[in-house]
């Protein structure tokens, strides 16, 4: 079982990530950055690809919908995924928009029936048209979603059993919303089936709000926090497979060997994880 | 309308938003949305709500998504 770990790629720090690219396994690049670019600045991130492995991760789809996304955008994904041909692409469970208006950021979505069944037509579309089925992610949000009958553990695994999707799972997004609602992320986990767990993010965030109802804001300029390296060590003692482990870090940029050393603890929290795992007589 | 069509409208309008929290049943049933949605709103998370509505207007002013 080989696990890898990588970095989110910025454009800003590209220097300093190219120094260091014997140290990353794998790069994971926002896909939205580069849609509507020249065909010589995509065949620049080409060439990066032929480096290191690429990921494309979308931001802007908003699949968990009952709107269809539009087939503009989904084409446009394509375009780009057939010319950088990445090892795999994902998005985001939640809607970023709704009748014309952008919301400007990931919602969560209502979890209820009506909005699996939107996601699931997105994401069928999605697959057919991109030629390849998407990890999808779990997104952090401050607010209880509104209107929802069911939680998030039961809504995620009805879209993931409805499309053979796998997971992208965000252990900051799922760490934020436990201690924002209550529940717990092992029991997250072991409902959605850690076997159906591809991909793991990592991040930090910070706390707002009153001192009475506080919450945790995922907002990528921290580092990654102790319980999210405990909870991908409980990650690597449940999953059978191999993972993908990519650290995000949007601003307040420390410096690439401050993220690689990050890198290090996830690789040993995960490695504890899979040491602990018996192995059979 | 869509349930992301209005609470779209709910997290980009200030006004829409406030008075959504004072009666939020009662502005989903007056923007039209099935009856099955709105009387699930009658506990919605007012202060998240509000937090949320902040966090995404500052994304918003940022002018970029982030991933997450």
């Amino acid at each position: 079982m080989t696990d890898r770990f990588g970095l989110l790629w910025r454009p800003h720090h590209a220097a300093d990530l190219l120094a260091q690219l014997d140290e990353i396994d794998v790069l994971e690049v926002i896909a939205d950055d580069w849609l509507g670019r020249s065909r010589s600045e995509i065949r620049a991130l080409r060439t990066l690809a032929a480096q290191v492995p690429v990921r494309l991760h979308g931001v802007g789809m908003g699949l968990a919908s009952t709107e269809p996304v539009a087939q503009t955008r989904l084409d446009a994904f394509a375009r780009l995924v057939g010319v950088v041909e990445p090892e795999a692409w994902s998005e985001h469970l939640a809607f970023v928009r709704g009748g014309g208006v952008e919301i400007g950021h990931l919602a969560a979505p209502s979890r209820r029936p009506e909005t699996i069944d939107g996601t699931v037509a997105n994401l069928r579309r999605a697959e057919r048209t991109v030629g390849s089925r998407p990890l999808v992610e779990n997104v952090a949000t401050l607010v209880d979603p509104p209107a929802s009958t069911m939680d998030e553990a039961e809504w995620t695994s009805a879209i993931l059993d409805a499309t053979g999707c796998r997971l992208l799972l965000d252990l900051h997004n799922l760490h934020a919303n436990c201690v924002n609602f209550g529940v717990g992320a092992e029991e997250f986990v072991g409902r959605v089936g850690a076997a159906s767990v591809a991909e793991v993010h990592l991040a930090g965030g910070r706390w707002i709000g009153p001192e009475s109802d506080r919450r945790l804001l995922d907002d990528h300029l921290h580092d990654v926090p102790d319980a999210v390296f405990g909870a991908l060590r409980a990650l690597g003692a449940a999953s059978p497979g191999p993972v993908t482990v990519i650290l995000e870090r949007d601003d307040a940029w420390p410096g690439v060997v401050p993220l690689l050393r990050q890198l290090d603890r996830a690789r040993s929290a995960l490695a504890l994880g899979r040491a602990t795992v018996e192995v059979p007589a | 309308m869509t349930i992301e069509s209005f609470l779209a409208r709910v997290y980009t309008d200030a006004s829409l938003r406030a008075a959504f929290l004072a009666d939020p049943v009662g502005v989903a049933r007056r923007a039209g949305l099935p009856e099955a949605f709105a009387r699930h709103l009658a506990h919605v998370d007012r202060v998240g709500f509000e937090m949320q509505a902040e966090s995404f207007a500052a994304k918003r002013g940022g002018g970029r998504r982030r991933p997450s």
